[in-house]
């Protein structure tokens, strides 16, 4: 069993010095918004995790297409740290979007175009967790995940473009958005900081975390190599 | 006064803030949590393994 590198020790404490940084920023450093009141403090970390949904999955179409060219197994790990990683931020963003649109918009939930597209991206890759565990073949299930990972991710840019080409009440941040768009504010120089600092810091999240996955998914590769030689 | 009776205060939201917050730090330290537990795990099905394997030989 290899040791921690130096190096992730090193991430590790740079991504919690970031975090705990960006959180003062969020709470006590960006000003109140003037109609939502603090249920907007909510956008800082939702876009922030939606990033790294986006990243992740867009990590794992490459790497999907690095293992279908290479055949090297460190790609399957490499896509599918990616994929759970990406799962799990873009879960919060879907929760947290949901608990603002409470506060700002008066309703959980609407099937406007992002909230739908977002739901789809995120049933899209339940669908690749759950396949995944069903393929007993280590190279089958690495094949599949790989195509399953470039082709979902169809679903991902169409997601972020949805704001801008359907009519929709969300808020579009960067660009101008549709009339009918609620919730929508400008952002004053401080607020700008804290959401650009929010992004780089969920970067290094995720960068942190990617990299933890990726030994873990390692550590069970050898694991179940191993089985198969003792069961042999 | 009259200016500051114009002016609406922002909506009261804040239980809305708590809540949000709430889940973005209660998953992501599940996420964690997970992480940590798995690895642990995986480690002592490896010792168990290699032990069999020896063993075996």
């Amino acid at each position: 069993m290899e040791s921690k590198p130096r190096w992730l020790n090193i991430l590790d404490i740079v991504t919690l010095l970031l975090f705990i940084t960006a959180v003062g920023m969020v709470f006590l450093y960006a000003p109140l918004e003037a109609v939502m009141g603090q249920v907007q403090r909510v956008f800082y970390f939702h876009v922030a995790n939606a990033w790294v949904g986006m990243l992740g999955f867009m990590v794992a179409a490459f790497a999907g297409i690095a293992f279908l060219r290479k055949g090297d197994r460190m790609w399957d790990i490499v896509g599918m740290a990616a994929v759970e990683i990406s799962f799990v931020f873009f879960f919060i963003a879907i929760v947290s979007g949901s608990i603002w649109a409470r506060g700002s918009w008066g309703t959980w939930w609407t099937w406007d175009p992002r909230l739908t597209t977002a739901a789809i991206v995120e049933l899209v890759y339940a669908a690749y967790l759950m396949l995944r565990q069903g393929i007993e073949d280590p190279d089958r299930r690495a094949r599949f995940g790989a195509v399953y990972a470039i082709l979902s991710f169809v679903s991902v840019p169409l997601t972020f473009i949805s704001i801008r080409i359907f009519r929709t009440i969300h808020p579009v941040i960067i660009g101008s958005g549709a009339a009918g768009a609620e919730g929508s504010f400008d952002m004053t120089p401080k607020m700008l900081q804290t959401f650009m600092f929010s992004l780089l810091t969920f970067s290094f999240i995720f960068a942190d975390l990617l990299w933890h996955r990726i030994r873990l998914g390692r550590l069970a590769d050898q694991a179940e190599n191993l089985k198969i030689k003792v069961l042999q | 006064m009259f200016i500051a009776m114009l002016q609406q205060a922002p909506a009261e939201t804040t239980r809305y803030m708590v809540a949000g917050y709430t889940v973005i730090f209660s998953v992501m330290m599940l996420y964690i949590i997970s992480l940590i537990i798995r690895r642990r795990n995986l480690k002592r099905d490896l010792e168990m393994l290699n032990e069999m394997e020896t063993k075996e030989k």
